[in-house]
């Protein structure tokens, strides 16, 4: 479903301060599996995740999603595939302070035009499967960590993207809201999606639901 | 004479455009010369990045020549005050050899840059940057003509000096002048408005058509270039005649004077900008064949011609009702 191809990534490139956050990164990820990127900090696995949901652009290499280059894409046709394709969780879930659970999980669905009742209704049963619906109305900085990271999983949801982008989703979690996130990611692959996550829990990466656990170092799969 | 506000506007306007081009130009040659879309090099991932800026900033100063036109025939005619001789913008273009050439020179700018901007705009419309080699050596293409149309302004306007005694359109534009426009001015009415209103009348059918059936667009280009010359010899041979009132008054540029009310702008932009637009759909129909296009560039041709067609519509409807609100009596009834 998605390919990579010779893949690198250079921040600051031609500068003094250049730095290579990916090396030559061969990597083919499986449709409605659950692959795990590992590995310690500064491994890539972020970087990695970007590229793949099209926040970043490589610096060299492509990527191919469903046998379509999108790392050559015009920003134009990237900004639709990004927004209808992915969906990311950020490490820190980063959320809009001031802003409802429900305003935030509504958010990236604003730029498709779809009828605000029509989104409001989604918005809802996707809070609801989160079991989240009774802190809907509340402003996201009252929510506890596992509440804020559950509605970041229904903002990443809204859009019903076919794969969902998690970076270190449990690394602010503790042993039960972890388990809890398991749980979302077992609903997530039920309902056929694709899952590429990265962390280097214990418990998330040696889970049975994970299907492929990719181990990084240094910018290169070991 | 250099430091007028129009003049300056018009030579920052022609000297950024050649600039701009200057500096995309290298790029250009490099997206010719090395562009591999199969390839996933640094260098092709930096020159996918860069043409959109690189068409995104031409296009910008490509636009500007649009308005530059506008001005430099506005202005042209504003400064007639100020040359002894000059009745309107005739007699500033004659004020030295290089204002009707930097005026001519101008107007193919604007045309050929319309065609440049519809090929851009479908370009950027595919996922694939099917044209990208295209748009970048037509770019290099106009860059000697930009930089022509900047120079021969430079020279007209460094020329202008006040003490000069000119001649202005009576000479130029009399039936009895041996020149392209004393003749297109001696054409008798009856014939040149036959000229006209069946050239526009042929292009707003080709364009109308292409709008609807989304094909034909060479036709919708070649009748637009046609409709431009017949409605440009209409202009000078009868339908200047009804606005001024006068029978042996054939100045395609007093229309634009306060005097009369600047009529020529409601006649020469919907001209003008159909001419543009046909050229536009012209140009992007080759293009109809290529796979990402397939449905992009006959819908931005078709649109294209719809605009033809309506500003060729427009154009007619000005002229005629110039023609019958005029006290004038050039053909009898």
């Amino acid at each position: 479903m998605i390919e990579l191809n010779g893949v690198r990534k250079a921040f600051h490139h031609g500068m003094t301060n250049e730095f290579w956050a990916l090396h030559g990164i061969d990597l083919r990820i499986e449709a409605k599996r659950v692959t795990a990127l590992c590995g310690p900090s500064g491994s890539g696995k972020t970087t990695l995740l970007t590229i793949v949901g099209c926040i970043a652009r490589p610096t060299q290499g492509r990527v191919r999603f469903k046998e379509r280059d999108i790392s050559g894409l015009p920003e134009r046709f990237l900004t639709g595939i990004r927004r209808k394709s992915f969906g990311f969780v950020f490490q820190k879930f980063n959320l809009i302070r001031g802003m409802s659970a429900l305003d935030n999980v509504m958010l990236p669905a604003y730029p498709t035009g779809e009828p605000r009742r029509t989104l409001h209704g989604r918005a809802e049963r996707i809070l609801e499967q989160l079991k989240l619906a009774h802190r809907r109305h509340a402003h996201v900085e009252w929510l506890s960590g596992g509440e804020q990271q559950r509605v970041a999983i229904g903002r990443a949801l809204i859009n019903d993207p076919e794969v969902v982008i998690a970076d270190e989703p449990t690394a602010n979690l503790d042993s039960a809201l972890s388990l809890e996130f398991m749980g979302i990611l077992e609903s997530l692959v039920g309902e056929g999606r694709t899952v590429l996550l990265s962390s280097h829990d214990p418990l998330v990466v040696d889970s049975a639901l994970v299907h492929r656990v990719v181990n990084m170092r240094d910018g290169r799969i070991l | 004479m250099l430091f007028q506000p129009a003049i300056i506007a018009l030579l920052l306007a022609s000297a950024v455009c050649v600039a701009a081009m200057a500096v995309a130009a290298p790029f250009a040659l490099e997206v010719i010369r090395r562009w591999d879309s199969a390839s996933g090099s640094e260098r092709q991932l930096v020159l996918e990045r860069r043409t959109y800026l690189f068409s995104t900033l031409i296009a910008f100063v490509l636009w500007t020549q649009f308005a530059a036109l506008l001005l430099f025939v506005f202005n042209a005619d504003k400064m007639s005050v100020m040359f002894v001789g000059a009745m309107c913008a005739v007699g500033t273009l004659n004020v030295n050899a290089y204002g009707f050439p930097a005026l001519f020179a101008q107007m193919l700018v604007f045309f050929l840059a319309a065609g440049w901007l519809a090929i851009n705009y479908v370009d950027n419309r595919a996922p694939d940057y099917p044209l990208v080699r295209i748009k970048y050596v037509l770019l290099l293409g106009l860059l000697p003509l930009l930089a022509a149309s900047f120079a021969l302004q430079l020279r007209y306007f460094l020329g202008l000096k006040a003490d000069v005694i000119t001649s202005c359109c009576g000479s130029l534009f009399s039936g009895d002048a041996k020149t392209v426009a004393g003749e297109a001015s001696a054409i008798a009415p009856l014939p040149a408005m036959a000229l006209l209103y069946g050239t526009v009348a042929f292009a707003v059918v080709a364009a109308g058509r292409q709008a609807i059936g989304k094909r034909g667009g060479y036709l919708t280009a070649a009748s637009g270039v046609a409709a431009l010359v017949a409605g440009i010899v209409g202009v000078l041979s009868f339908v200047s005649l009804y606005v001024y009132e006068h029978p042996h008054h054939h100045c395609p540029f007093c229309v634009l004077k306060p005097d009369y009310g600047f009529q020529g702008y409601g006649l020469y932009l919907p001209l003008f900008a159909a001419t543009a637009a046909a050229i536009g759909a012209g140009a992007v129909q080759p293009f109809a064949q290529v796979a990402s296009l397939r449905e992009v560039a006959p819908s931005v041709s078709a649109r294209l011609a719809a605009v033809a067609a309506a500003g060729f519509t427009l154009f007619a409807l000005v002229g005629t009702f110039m023609v019958l609100h005029s006290n004038l009596i050039l053909v009898e009834r």
